[in-house]
């Protein structure tokens, strides 16, 4: 098939950035997404340009390290899927596509179509563990986990953290990924000792990367790849809330 | 090659094997906690082994640096792996115990590991476990709370702990909370967007790295007292495999430029249910896990001019190869059997799919016998990926798979301190050689990562650090300034090059020669091809190929360049060394070494051994060192599925 | 974390807290302010609606009341715009396309525009029956007469369509907010505060639309 893209350019964080319209044919319909782009490169590359840059790596849906809004959507038009994983079969011939780095304050692009989620490590930092010295453990079995719990934990640990919630959200809020890492800790019997002084300071940290506030419009759970649920982000604000009036 | 090759010591411990481990640890200088953080140890990788041993050394009050090349340590390609993590707690009573998982990865890896190291291993699955629980990793439980097991790649016994079909992802995730952690109080300087690019050594002793900084593009220089090297393996180089886009060989490799041996490269894995190569466009490979064999069953059109759709063709027409060579294993056979079977029908021209590159996994009888609902239960996500990158209903239709590379057994050799030929450099994880042998049994991957990166090396770092061998130097000294230049000028002539070729293009080449000659079955004549055509491709590569951009910024073709550079060189020493291991035994298989019905002949009078190589320049040919392997405990015998 | 409150109440989950919050009591007080309007078609002289007219302003816990009701406003409306203009500044390059992943509703993507609306319509209605003194005395009358004008019913109708659009994802996503919800309640939830939109919205918008074409003014 034939495909026309508009592709953002930018040549630095502090560059001006621009679309650019390429051309591609010869794209089949078994290509991932990517692998188009792929092909774009080479075509670019052979023609005396440079590659358009995007962060990808595993290409199959777990690293979250792949992005991109495509047609306005944060990994494209198919539900439940990262953008390695979205084929080309989605499209048809003739389709124009604009294909634009995940927009956010509190991303900023570093190249091209590639941008800078560190902030969401300092999130991490800022409580998303549990401290547990290596060796101090005790038995795997001592400390039991009700299924239920345990199965509600690992729904919001699927997060791969690909910031697609922040691409999609209005506001460029964070609540999504901060909620999936707050309540996955929160289901756990081991995460309790630290749950209060945890979501307390996890927010914080959210709100000072520059991230919006969230308006409860569920465009990140419409947009996660992994269907993370906002009922999550229900459960951080309970947690916060309580913290925040009844924590010593 | 020949019996006066260099003999490489281990220095296992001797003794009883399950007091081998606890006797070396008491052996081990220590280094007073007030004292250590005056040692800087550098770790490269943020995997499961890189993100654990950062972590916890740091825990215990070394001053870490930690080298990331992705934008965040928790990327790293240890995420991907799925089935689960095995471990000897025996909670399913049904067995096990250390000395079984001991016995079976030995047997496992067809008797090509060193016991010590495999016995540790063993004994420290335990510990994983409790540490990855109190963490929070959110593993399978049942009704009543306990943590949950299953059978995993045909082994008799339930001793795989997992977290739905993403139990790498949860415990790097895990590993990554560790680390991020020790990143907050202080403890961890992380550096991430760096791709190291050579190691620097002074008089043979590990001093630090040259980086390079993928943002800016700048050459960083870090020194550190000790290195860890937790990089992964080099399945790209065949640049089709399951592994991700930025896994590569090419700080391995610097390493062993600068002195490191580089143990067993022919020792690959090739991972038997993969979604077949759709054309010529593909990047990578997506594996299934193989729990899938445990309902589907394998097979081909007995008649190769069979075109018909899978429907079509009548129980009699068809051939369940599987079953009727392994009757007693059937679908289950190990992943180095199941994959050559593969490829022997595809090679008689019985292979399905537009490139006959393929066979049929079918689920008609599960869903016949369980029905479609409770295979869904047991598969939907599987179904569903697959569905997604194929196009194909595997309810309806069987699905085809095919062998990909999937994990390499061989890495830079270590001694039982997992520390390399070059004293200060450590290798954890799957970037050494030591623990899986000639095979990896599946669940084993995440279990050694993180045994490495948890507890050994925390442990054994002070066989270094505490030797008097460490120079306390700084950046200033003359030798990375050296190793600066180098990268430099390395870096301008790949892109001064501007020929007429891509880097993919090249790399995809590459793929070719090592897939067809130094993949699933390699014959001497093969391979000797195969060295001949990687050095004239090596040549075309610095003439002709195309990098465009600059050095000073974000540049993914030149980072692509420099890795596929390496993989030149690599190449041909797996290549070489497939050549001198005259024998068949796991993933490395000599057609010329095969009994009478096709199944894989060992050689362990002449083979015995671990084979490292030395570096003498990239023109010269290898010193071979070997280390031997005795084995105290368990005997090698014939594996045998029939 | 001790004495932390104030900063805690006043990040992001803090100050979408307060606004729910004063949300919640800004629904309580329309659905009195709607039950106590509709004495209007009660009788047709207007007197049971004048009689409760006269009751509220002449209670001396009015001045009170107002000042409660003032300060909830003024907070909701404060606040609205200062996490508004957070969330502009927290992308400060649109999107060229823009598409709804599935999650927003004509209610949550109009939030601010309705609620400027309704701001807007909030004092134009304290103008009209509240800070104009001719209207006491016979306040039905003049409700009839204002909007029973063609312009009365069109800027009622509007403002009261605003308020509906505004609470039709207001009310479910306050609970959200307080943390009040959860997988199993969310459906109720979601049709609740879909139902508390279009009862509130159309119980006022009753008034301007009765009034209008019972005015002869149609």
């Amino acid at each position: 098939m034939k495909l026309t893209l508009n592709i953002w350019r930018q040549a630095g964080p502090e560059s001006e950035g621009q679309f650019e319209t390429h051309a591609l044919d010869g794209v089949s319909e078994d290509m991932s997404f990517l692998e188009m782009l792929d092909l774009l490169n080479q075509k670019l590359v052979m023609s005396g340009r440079e590659a358009v840059a995007f962060d990808h790596d595993c290409r199959e849906g777990i690293c979250g390290m792949c992005s991109l809004v495509i047609n306005g959507e944060a990994h494209g038009p198919v539900k439940g899927t990262t953008t390695c994983q979205l084929h080309m079969r989605s499209f048809s011939d003739g389709d124009q596509i604009v294909i634009e780095p995940f927009r956010a304050a509190a991303f900023p692009i570093i190249r091209d179509l590639v941008v800078d989620r560190s902030s969401f490590d300092s999130i991490i930092m800022a409580g998303g563990f549990i401290s547990a010295r290596t060796g101090s453990a005790p038995d795997g079995n001592a400390i039991l986990v009700p299924k239920t719990d345990s199965d509600k934990a690992m729904d919001a640990a699927a997060c791969i953290g690909c910031g697609g919630c922040v691409a999609a959200c209005p506001n460029a809020a964070a609540m999504l990924f901060t909620a999936a890492k707050v309540t996955h800790l929160a289901s756990l019997p081991q995460g309790q000792p630290e749950r209060q002084s945890r979501v307390l300071s996890m927010v914080k940290e959210m709100d000072e990367q520059g991230f919006g506030n969230c308006t409860n419009e569920r465009e990140c759970e419409a947009a996660c790849p992994k269907e993370i649920s906002v009922a999550t982000i229900a459960q951080m604000n309970r947690d916060y809330l309580k913290a925040a009036i009844f924590t010593d | 090659m020949s019996a006066s090759s260099p003999i490489l010591e281990s220095n296992s411990p001797t003794g009883p094997i399950a007091d081998r481990w606890a006797n070396h640890r008491f052996d081990l200088k220590l280094i007073n906690p007030a004292n250590r953080r005056k040692f800087s140890v550098l770790v490269v990788g943020t995997g499961l082994a890189g993100a654990a041993a950062a972590a916890t050394l740091a825990e215990q009050g070394y001053s870490v640096k930690s080298l990331c090349i992705q934008d965040s340590p928790r990327r790293a390609h240890s995420i991907a792996a799925q089935g689960g993590i095995n471990a000897a707690k025996n909670y399913p009573n049904d067995g096990d115990s250390i000395y079984r998982l001991f016995y079976d990865t030995v047997k496992g890896g067809d008797f090509r590991a060193r016991e010590s190291n495999v016995y540790r291993l063993a004994e420290i699955s335990n510990q994983i476990i409790d540490q990855c629980a109190a963490q929070g990793v959110p593993f399978a439980r049942e009704y009543g709370g306990l943590l949950a097991n299953r059978s995993f790649g045909g082994a008799q016994v339930s001793r795989t702990f997992y977290a739905r079909g993403q139990t790498g992802q949860q415990l790097l995730l895990g590993a990554y909370s560790a680390l991020m952690r020790q990143v907050a109080s202080g403890g961890v300087e992380l550096l991430t967007r760096r791709e190291m690019v050579d190691l620097v050594t002074v008089d043979g002793v590990a001093a630090g790295v040259i980086a390079r900084n993928l943002v800016t593009g700048e050459f960083e220089r870090h020194s550190a007292d000790a290195v860890l090297l937790c990089t992964g393996g080099y399945g790209n180089v065949f640049y089709l495999s399951t592994n991700a886009q930025a896994s590569n060989v090419a700080a391995a490799w610097k390493c062993h430029k600068k002195g490191a041996f580089f143990a067993n490269p022919c020792f690959t894995q090739i991972h038997p249910t993969c979604i077949p190569v759709s054309g010529k466009h593909q990047s990578k490979l997506t594996l299934m896990s193989e729990s899938l064999r445990n309902d589907g069953r394998v097979w081909v059109p007995k008649d190769n001019t069979d075109r018909r759709t899978p429907s079509e063709i009548p129980e009699d027409a068809r051939d369940y190869y599987l079953e009727r060579r392994y009757p007693s294993f059937g679908n289950l056979v190990p992943r180095d059997v199941a994959s050559r079977a593969a490829k022997a029908e595809c090679d008689k021209g019985r292979g399905v799919g537009d490139s006959n590159l393929s066979v049929y996994l079918d689920f008609g009888d599960a869903i016949r016998r369980d029905g479609a609902p409770l295979i869904a239960e047991k598969y939907g996500n599987l179904f569903q990926m697959y569905e997604m990158i194929t196009g194909e209903n595997p309810y309806k239709t069987p699905m085809r798979i095919y062998p990909a590379v999937h994990y390499t057994m061989g890495g830079l050799w270590v001694d039982y301190n997992l520390q390399s030929s070059v004293p200060g450099l450590f290798v954890l994880g799957e970037a050494n050689f030591s623990d899986h042998g000639a095979n990896r049994l599946g669940a084993s991957a995440l279990m050694q990562g993180l045994s490495d990166g948890y507890f050994v090396a925390p442990a054994t770092i002070t066989a270094h650090l505490a030797s008097g061998k460490v120079q306390r130097l700084n950046t200033d000294h003359p030798a990375f300034a050296e190793a600066e230049a180098e990268a430099t000028a390395r870096s301008s002539k790949l892109l001064g090059v501007q020929g007429g070729r891509t880097v993919e293009s090249l790399h995809q080449e590459l793929g070719q020669i090592m897939w067809d000659n130094v993949g699933m079955a390699r014959t001497a004549e093969g391979l000797k091809g195969a060295i001949s055509s990687i050095r004239s491709l090596r040549e075309e590569f610095w003439n002709e190929v195309r990098v465009p951009g600059e050095a000073s910024h974000l540049n993914p073709s030149l980072e692509r360049a420099g890795r596929v550079a390496d993989f030149m060189e690599f190449g041909e020493l797996m290549a070489v060394d497939a050549l001198a291991r005259e024998e068949s035994c796991g993933g490395h298989f000599r057609e010329e070494h095969q009994s009478a019905d096709g199944e894989a002949a060992r050689d362990d009078e002449n083979f015995s051994h671990a084979a490292a190589w030395e570096h003498k320049g990239i023109e010269q040919p290898k010193e071979l060192h070997k280390e031997k392997l005795t084995f105290d405990y368990v005997q090698p015998s014939t594996r045998s599925y029939k | 974390m001790r004495g932390n409150l104030g900063r805690a109440l006043s990040a992001s989950i803090g100050k979408k807290a307060w606004m729910a919050i004063s949300g919640l009591l800004l629904v309580g007080f329309l659905c009195a302010h709607l039950a106590g309007n509709l004495l209007l078609f009660i009788d047709q002289d207007g007197s049971a609606f004048n009689a409760y007219a006269e009751a509220l302003s002449s209670n001396p816990l009015l001045p009170a009341a107002e000042l409660v009701l003032a300060t909830l406003f003024i907070a909701h409306i404060a606040l609205g715009l200062k996490v508004s203009s957070q969330n502009r500044d927290a992308r400060k390059v649109r999107y060229r396309v823009s598409a709804n992943h599935g999650g927003r509703t004509p209610g949550s993507a109009t939030m601010l525009v309705t609620g400027v609306l309704i701001l807007v319509f909030l004092v134009i209605h304290l103008l009209d029956f509240r800070l104009d003194d001719s209207t006491h005395g016979d306040m039905a009358a003049a409700v009839r007469k204002r909007l029973g004008s063609g312009s009365g019913a069109w800027t009622y109708g509007i403002g009261i369509a605003a308020l509906g659009l505004h609470l039709s994802h207001a009310f479910a996503s306050a609970f959200q907010t307080l943390g009040l919800n959860h997988p199993k309640y969310d459906n109720a939830i979601q049709l609740a505060g879909k139902g508390i939109g279009v009862v509130l919205g159309l119980g006022f918008l009753a008034f301007p639309v009765i009034l209008y074409f019972s005015s002869g003014a149609a």
